[in-house]
């Protein structure tokens, strides 16, 4: 899109409707690095792509622990993303101080809206940059909900946000029907595998691949590097063909096959 | 947020510099005993409100369903426990306005009023009640207590005030899982008939709630059949010494 005169301000409306800003904000968040959720009924799985800012810096961390059952992924100004979760958490522990049980995601994910909402309405603020994905459960079951810098937000079964997330959404949308039956492995693999088309030809290894689970007797947590690397490794013995020739139930319970020399 | 504000703004503070507390209570209630039988909770309390020495009111209901899964019974400052409810109005109000598949349960309710009830008495203000709270949510069964001063804890059976000395005991002698809701019943008549004769502000007008997944019940006040035809009754000064 391309500069106006009526996107100076976020308290400024086009005549065509729009508010310019908060959609440039969410450009901020489809720069960010690829982010992809799932969710089966009783697990919800967040993998993100790490970016490091140059060969000799540490990856970015945008995966947050918000709670034993809430976690976040994020993708855009990290900045942003960090004080958000640091808001999440406040929220999360106030509500189980008060009354002994963890706070309902939902509940959780409408506080954060309209924080987010508040940034769109006043002149001498601006949006947040940063959109979340917003993994957990509660005794309504496991939810994946989405929040952009709108302040808008979705529930979803699975989704990408982030660089190049289309063509994970691609691979999630032939797959999303059958996630309430995947197992918690399952969900795991496809988590990753929808990671792999984001980075489109670049080498998926486990080190700029971040994964956290969450499940009813699972709190929230990141998988161990060396787990990520056995799913690599296997995922590669299976093929290397292109995405959409993938089959649509995988089983890589173990390596049968050698490993290929790639 | 919202429901802490009110909690504190009630608080007694007058601007011209003083601050108040709480001495004494006015208008109170007695004991309240509480048990966990097999389908649920079972609560009972009379319905006396006394005024010092004075049995002034008869019809005080002390035990109140709250939302969808629980009940709270009180002893002590009736008026306290009155605002006690409203707070808890407003905060099932709130619940059910998210209108989401979540819902407060008992465990929360407790927690709730023990932060309450903590957090006067930390102000040298507190609300003058003895708390019963008791629930059923998803199959789980809850009863617990919060005294004025903000201790809590949760058991199998609980009571306030002179409920303590006089029911606890028969309860711990003859409380069992899975009570069935008659026995739960004749156990908790025991109780109250010795609180009847025993305890000087007890009224025989008594109301009986149970509370199970399905929902609460509140019985009908209700007397208990009492015995006063005992011999030392008949002639109460025959053995004692005259002063004249």
């Amino acid at each position: 899109m391309f500069r106006n005169q009526y996107d100076t301000d976020v308290t400024t409306w086009s005549p065509a409707g729009r508010l310019f800003q908060v959609e440039y904000a969410m450009e901020a968040v489809k720069q960010g690095a690829a982010a992809v959720g799932l969710r089966s009924t009783s697990h919800v799985v967040l993998a993100t792509v790490n970016k490091a800012a140059s060969d000799l810096s540490s990856h970015q961390r945008k995966v947050f622990k918000i709670d034993d059952h809430i976690g976040v992924a994020i993708a855009g100004l990290t900045a942003d993303g960090r004080v958000l979760s640091r808001y999440l958490r406040n929220e999360c522990i106030n509500h189980a101080f008060v009354y002994e049980s963890p706070l309902p995601v939902s509940r959780l994910v409408v506080r954060l809206a309209d924080k987010a909402q508040v940034c769109t309405q006043r002149s001498w603020k601006r949006p947040f940059g940063v959109g979340l994905l917003v993994a957990g459960l509660d005794e309504t079951g496991a939810h994946l909900y989405y929040n952009c810098p709108s302040g808008s937000y979705f529930e979803y079964q699975a989704f990408a946000i982030g660089s190049r997330s289309q063509a994970a959404k691609t691979f999630l949308e032939r797959r999303f029907e059958s996630f309430n039956t995947y197992s918690r492995d399952e969900l795991i693999k496809d988590a990753i595998f929808a990671i792999k088309e984001t980075l489109q030809g670049d080498k998926l290894t486990s080190s700029i691949c971040t994964v956290a689970i969450v499940g009813q007797d699972e709190a929230f947590h990141m998988i161990d590097q060396k787990v990520i690397e056995e799913i690599i490794n296997s995922m590669e013995i299976k093929e290397d063909a292109p995405a959409d020739q993938a089959p649509l139930q995988e089983e890589d319970k173990g390596s049968e096959e050698a490993p290929m020399d790639i | 947020m919202e429901l802490q504000t009110l909690a504190m703004k009630d608080a007694t503070i007058v601007d011209d510099g003083t601050t108040e507390r709480t001495s004494y209570p006015y208008v109170t209630g007695t004991s309240v005993i509480g048990m966990k039988y097999k389908e649920g909770v079972i609560m009972a309390a009379d319905t006396g409100g006394s005024y010092g020495s004075t049995l002034r009111y008869k019809s005080v209901e002390r035990i109140k369903p709250i939302g969808k899964h629980s009940l709270l019974g009180a002893s002590g400052e009736i008026s306290d426990f009155q605002e006690i409810l409203r707070y808890l109005d407003e905060l099932i109000l709130y619940d059910n306005m998210w209108d989401d598949g979540n819902s407060l349960g008992p465990k929360e309710v407790h927690n709730y009023l023990t932060r309450v009830m903590y957090n006067r008495r930390n102000k040298f203000d507190p609300l003058w009640n003895s708390l019963v709270l008791g629930g059923v949510k998803n199959g789980q069964k809850y009863l617990g207590m919060v005294s004025m001063n903000g201790t809590h804890f949760e058991d199998n059976h609980v009571a306030t005030g002179f409920g303590n000395h006089l029911a606890r005991p028969i309860l711990r002698a003859e409380w069992h899982e899975d009570l069935s809701f008659e026995e739960a019943v004749k156990l908790m008549e025991k109780c109250l008939l010795v609180l009847l004769y025993r305890d000087r502000s007890a009224i025989n007008k008594f109301q009986v709630a149970k509370i199970t997944e399905e929902g609460v019940t509140i019985s009908q006040p209700y007397a208990l059949k009492t015995y006063w035809g005992f011999s030392a009754f008949q002639n109460p000064s025959k053995g004692a010494v005259g002063s004249w």
